[in-house]
């Protein structure tokens, strides 16, 4: 059953049109105070400018390294931070205009990392997962049986788990309590946020194997940020990696990671370790730490690290173009013909 | 001085640098845990070794017993240890100090924790040479500067006069690892010490490690939940389970040919070449609560090939090769 699941992108229904979730131009930058009485103008650009769509019944795996704006980009997606600009469009409805942020938070749902710090610490699991429903105006009796429904679908039996609080549970536990209870609105879009990444391997199995199953009973969407990518490969339909606030590359994902375009996907690759013992890495791909989103470098963000920067790459910033691949995008200088860098086609196409 | 130095220095060629045997580690208290369970490693100098487990098998407790900074109050070892053919467990006073960061040294996941945040990098590193060679502060200082310079840190003379928070976290790593390895220590322990990085950084600090290992000659145990890191710093890997050592071997025999379902379960759960759409061969259920000894072999209650005789009795470590060791019946 969930074999078939990855090549099942035909969404049914109405939907069927367009996107279901639909970003354009979504930016969010953070002022930092600076200087005396805090008046400096220094901003760390989180998120610059990003555009993405979600299929219905797809999932977007989401990587790249700390500070590359992954978690922001999530918690924009779900107004946990307010956008400075851009549009989200969910099931073709905008934000702001004919979907209020109530009606998004219902059908674009989150699990975070931290599955401890997500519970409250002096609500059971049942309370805790039929509070949002009560909280719009589900009757008690009804959320507790939707509570006790969702417990045993995520594997956790109701009689044992449903008067628990979260510290008599282990770290795996708690992750499914958090999976059920962003399950309890019954939403599209799920956005799973490392939400497997604390946990042990042997456990992070299961709680995989829980999600795929999940996801094909109810006809879920998932956006999977992870900064595993043996994990991204294995869960996603399509991978976008970031850098510094903004989209480097996106693609199918056996496209992008056997194929991959911007330089920076295939330093990404090649530091993944080796798995084999006669072939272990003898050079790391890139050296030093990331730079800071405060300042980023200008022109393509990925200059001041790649192997193949030339003087274009600090002057002018590369537009995503359209690979051989179908959906298949990537922000590279030596992509575009005529751009200018030496290793790039000399002529644009006629 | 010299004579005994010499003398050691004969003892420890003929012995392996680590010589663990049947140790056990127990804290006391309202609720004991048997944290290691009888194991026995041995490892020469130049050579690496990975142990490979989940949280709570025990990874961290074997390496603290090495350095002997478990809280002696609560902590019950036994078995033999010997490093260097000094028996670890009859330390104390002055020489275990001398032992703590001059024979042995570690370094930790959270470099944050680690160095003290209210001294400088420099001063930090100095004072650890000052402490165990009884040189100069001064002295101290250049060979700070050039351990910063060893570990490619950028900038190194300013770096010296930086405090942690100044830092990145991989620059943060570095300096922690020039600080655990100015006294030149013949074993070095490294608990996790990549996992809170970055894939392009963790690659980094592996490189250095394995540089740095080559160079000093020292003996390097590797604690990781990860697999692919085991394969790319160590030469053998032990896989733990409930404070025991279901299986040791070279890294390459554990790769290719994993006897302890154990360790399948754990290869099969790194994901490296799964099929997408494919489902995942997930080990059941958690380990154990370590607050009795297992009886029989802890892994059988989730084990896909365990017999009633699997509960009976431990199950005794079975030789397969050289270095090759599992413990399991069905192995």
């Amino acid at each position: 059953m969930s074999a078939a699941q990855g090549m099942s992108a035909a969404p049914g229904g109405s939907l069927a049109a367009g996107p279901l979730l639909s970003v354009h131009g979504l930016t969010k930058h953070f002022p930092i105070r600076s200087g005396l009485l805090g008046r400096g103008s220094v901003v760390v650009r989180a998120v610059d400018g990003i555009s993405f769509d979600v299929t219905e019944g797809e999932t977007l795996g989401i990587v790249g390294e700390s500070g590359c704006g992954k978690s922001t980009t999530a918690r924009l997606l779900v107004d946990l931070i307010t956008p400075d600009s851009g549009e989200i469009r969910l099931a073709n409805r905008r934000l702001g205009a004919d979907m209020t942020v109530r009606d998004l938070r219902r059908d674009v749902q989150m699990v975070f990392q931290d599955s401890y710090a997500s519970l409250n610490p002096r609500l059971t699991m049942e309370d805790a997962i039929a509070f949002g429903p009560m909280i719009n105006g589900m009757a008690e009796r009804q959320a507790t049986n939707l509570a006790h429904d969702l417990l045993s679908r995520v594997g956790l039996e109701p009689r044992r788990f449903a008067g628990r609080y979260p510290h008599e549970l282990s770290g795996g536990q708690r992750q499914r309590v958090n999976i059920a209870r962003a399950l309890a609105f019954s939403p599209k879009v799920v956005i799973l946020d490392e939400a497997v990444s604390a946990l042990d391997k042997s456990v992070e199995a299961q709680v995989l194997n829980l999600l795929s199953d999940l996801k094909s009973e109810l006809g879920l969407t998932y956006i999977f940020i992870s900064h595993d990518l043996n994990v991204v490969r294995y869960m996603s339909d399509r991978v976008m990696v970031m850098y510094l606030g903004e989209v480097a590359e996106i693609g199918p994902v056996d496209s992008l990671y056997s194929n991959p375009a911007h330089p920076y996907t295939r330093a990404l690759l090649a530091a993944m370790p080796s798995m084999d013992p006669d072939r272990r890495t003898e050079e790391a791909p890139l050296s030093g730490d990331p730079p800071n989103p405060i300042n980023p470098p200008s022109g393509c963000r990925f200059h001041t690290r790649c192997a193949h920067a030339a003087p274009v790459c600090s002057s002018a910033i590369p537009n995503l173009s359209r690979l051989r691949a179908e959906r298949h995008l990537a922000g590279c200088h030596m992509l575009v013909p005529g751009s200018g860098h030496p290793e790039a086609a000399a002529e644009a196409r006629p | 001085m010299s004579t005994a130095m010499s003398t050691m220095m004969s003892t420890a060629m003929s012995e392996p640098l680590v010589d663990m045997r049947d140790v056990t580690v127990r804290f006391g208290g309202a609720r004991p845990v048997h944290a290691v369970n009888g194991i026995d490693l041995r490892l020469n100098a130049g050579e690496t070794l990975s142990i490979l487990g989940e949280s709570g098998s025990g990874k961290s407790v074997t390496l603290k017993t090495l350095l002997r900074i478990l809280p002696e109050q609560r902590t019950a070892i036994g078995g033999t240890i010997r490093i260097a053919g000094v028996d670890v467990t009859a330390l104390s006073g002055r020489a275990l100090a001398d032992h703590r960061g001059g024979v042995v040294s570690m370094i930790f996941q959270d470099p944050m924790l680690a160095l003290d945040p209210v001294y400088t990098i420099g001063e930090q590193i100095a004072e650890t040479v000052v402490r165990h060679e009884g040189v100069s502060r001064a002295e101290g200082m250049a060979r700070a500067l050039e351990m910063l310079t060893r570990v490619r840190i950028p900038s190194p003379e300013r770096r010296l006069k930086s405090y942690p928070h100044e830092m990145s976290g991989g620059m943060r790593q570095r300096a922690m690892i020039a600080l655990a390895l100015v006294c030149r220590p013949k074993l070095l322990l490294a608990d996790e010490p990549t996992t809170a990085l970055d894939a392009t950084v963790q690659i980094q600090i592996l490189l250095l490690l394995r540089e740095l290992q080559r160079e000093f000659g020292m003996g390097m145990i590797f604690v990781t939940h990860d697999i692919g890191v085991a394969v790319e710093i160590s030469d053998r890997v032990a896989v733990m389970y409930a404070g025991q050592f279901v299986e040791t071997g070279a890294v390459r025999d554990i790769i290719r040919d994993p006897k302890h379902p154990y360790t399948r379960g754990l290869l099969a759960a790194n994901l490296h070449g799964a099929h997408k759409g494919a489902r995942l061969d997930a080990i059941p259920g958690a380990p154990p609560a370590l607050d009795a000894l297992p009886d029989g072999c802890p892994f059988a209650p989730r084990c896909p090939i365990a017999e009633a005789q699997c509960s009976e009795g431990l199950p005794p470590a079975r030789v397969f090769g050289p270095q090759r060791q599992v413990r399991c019946l069905k192995a």
